[in-house]
């Protein structure tokens, strides 16, 4: 294991009832790449992205982030070992300001002692200014008191991934970023993908080809719950197998 | 503080003082004690996202309690509001524990049922309850080593209005500190809590036993007022009234409970004096509320300042302590 792999799945399979969504995917992303995860819908890519935090137990298999094994651990744990992911759909805190999303987020990785809980949440400079730089990065900088829920459907995309990089991960899982973006927000959304790489290992499930052959290091293809092919973006869109069940589909 | 904070805690220092004056001083007692089990509920409920309807439970284990070391005991006021409030938070740790497993329906029902449990075992319990007719015989009180009688209703009120304030503010303590935050988001989404990393359940079942302590807190002061502890106080009808009073106040915001079990109080008082079947009447208004002003008693007074001047934005730029009014722009 002491190849540089950040997350290594073995053998990973998920059974629903009689459908095996993944099957036996065995993968490593390698600390700090960029590496991601294609497939046509419904090929299993979002149930491996749930395999791997923890939110779905898996049937059979194991995950291991540096080394340890993970296997079942539950979401919350795996977020204070630097394991964070993004939603495909929008998946935040509605009611409360942008600003508090964030907040609740960078707090979580900062839980102090019982003590800690007699201090006002006002307090916590440091939680406070990490809010803030994220909240800019992202470009949420003039929402900080903007409820979630009425945000535009781009800045939710945004804060979305504010929220996860509030974790501070060191390895970030990225569920289609750009999903539902208009051609503008999309690229505003590349751009901040491509900005987060060298800073953290990132593990990105996208379907928009032309930004995952542009930014990714590494690819893996999924189709029918089965790896069916990894490599550099060049070596990926040579390959037969691929072309076939996934880009062949689409010429 | 901010102006606003300011000018809501003026309001409320002089609504204390002239409570008594509109009211009997019995009911305005009843008003505050209620608003702190109105207090405990809306923080599982409103900032949590629990509704419990069995918050009785507490409220009667902490009173009979208090009831039985005064009698047997002799205990001391102050002693006795400590253990009650201890036996309210131990109650809920082991109840809530069992209660969180669930969500939604399956929780109500719950604590629904833990509650009929406990009020089963109190009427049956005779000889420690005195089941039906209640507990009577709790001593007159007095506080502390210089035994200060609260023999008089209008003493009695005064003490009670000096220890709401101290949990009014130990609950702005409790909502205001990180917790506050923690609990709301898992109220918005209890996945993504989690998934930024905290432990849902653990933190639902500190706020259950945090709300059990205030709870507890509040049956004791309803045990020691009338030198009886009744059955009801551990009914589902207490359950409900407070479920009642939080709805109607406004859940998720402070003030709201302390509104509506004043609303609740006052009306039940002013109306069953005119007309017995006021319970007729607390019904409709909970359907209003309901149906038309879901943010209760709370919600009502801001659209009357709305509607009154534009208020004021807080700017760009300036420090923005967590848990700031949110932008309020799409019709929340």
């Amino acid at each position: 294991m002491s190849d540089g792999a950040l997350l290594r799945t073995e053998r990973l399979t998920c059974d629903f009832g009689a459908l095996r969504a993944v099957n036996r995917v065995s993968l490593d992303v390698r600390a700090g790449t960029l590496h991601s995860v294609i497939g046509p819908n419904g090929s299993g890519k979002t149930t491996l992205f749930n395999l791997m935090c923890g939110e779905i137990v898996p049937t059979d298999g194991r995950v291991y982030f540096e080394g340890r094994d993970v296997t079942g651990l539950p979401s919350h744990r795996l977020t204070h070992l630097g394991l964070a992911r993004s939603f495909q759909r929008t998946n935040v805190f509605g009611k409360l300001t942008a600003y508090e999303n964030v907040w609740a987020a960078a707090f979580a990785r900062r839980t102090p002692g019982a003590l800690g809980f007699l201090r006002r949440a006002s307090e916590f400079s440091e939680v406070d200014e990490e809010a803030r730089r994220i909240l800019g990065e992202v470009g949420l900088a003039h929402k900080l008191t903007a409820r979630a829920e009425t945000l535009s459907h781009g800045q939710q995309r945004a804060l979305e991934v504010g929220v996860t990089l509030a974790s501070s991960p060191r390895l970030l899982l990225l569920d289609e970023p750009t999903q539902g973006l208009a051609p503008e927000a999309t690229q505003q959304m590349t751009r901040l993908v491509q900005s987060l790489v060298g800073r953290y290992t990132i593990l990105l499930i996208e379907h928009k080809m032309r930004i995952v052959m542009s930014i990714s290091d590494r690819i893996s293809v999924m189709a029918f719950g089965e790896l069916i092919a990894e490599g550099t973006p060049d070596e990926v869109r040579e390959n037969r197998d691929v072309q076939r069940a996934y880009l062949g589909a689409r010429r | 503080m901010t102006r606003g904070a300011l000018l809501r805690f003026g309001l409320l220092l002089a609504a204390i003082v002239a409570l008594p004056l509109a009211v009997r001083p019995v009911v305005a007692s009843e008003i505050w004690i209620f608003a702190i089990a109105g207090m405990a509920l809306n923080l599982i409920f409103g900032y949590t996202g629990m509704l419990s309807f069995g918050q009785a439970t507490f409220f009667g284990l902490a009173a009979y309690t208090a009831g039985l070391m005064m009698i047997h005991w002799h205990a001391p006021l102050l002693v006795v509001l400590a253990a009650g409030t201890v036996v309210g938070a131990l109650a809920a740790a082991a109840i809530g524990y069992v209660c969180i497993q669930r969500v939604g329906t399956y929780f109500i029902m719950l604590t629904f049922g833990f509650n009929q449990m406990f009020f089963f075992i109190a009427y049956k319990w005779t000889a420690v309850t005195g089941g039906d007719d209640g507990l009577p015989g709790i001593p007159p009180l007095a506080l502390g080593p210089l035994a200060i009688r609260l023999d008089s209703s209008l003493r009695y009120y005064v003490f009670v209005a000096a220890v709401f304030l101290l949990a009014f503010y130990a609950m702005k303590r409790i909502v205001d500190s990180p917790l506050g935050v923690i609990f709301q988001s898992i109220r918005e989404n209890p996945g993504r809590a989690a998934a930024v990393g905290y432990d849902v359940k653990r933190y639902k079942w500190i706020a259950f036993t945090i709300a059990g302590g205030f709870t507890g807190f509040a049956g004791v002061l309803y045990s020691m007022m009338f030198g009886i502890v009744p059955l009801e106080s551990i009914s589902w009808i207490i359950s409900g009234d407070i479920v009642f009073m939080v709805l109607i106040g406004g859940i998720g915001n402070l003030y709201g409970p302390l509104l509506g079990a004043a609303a609740f109080k006052w009306l039940s008082e002013a109306i069953s004096v005119v007309w017995e079947r006021w319970p007729l009447i607390l019904g409709v208004a909970l359907v209003l509320v309901v149906l038309f002003l879901r943010g209760g008693l709370v919600e009502a007074f801001r659209r009357l300042r709305d509607a009154l001047g534009p208020r004021a934005r807080p700017e760009p730029g300036a420090k923005l302590p967590v848990g700031i009014a949110a932008e309020t722009e799409a019709g929340s």
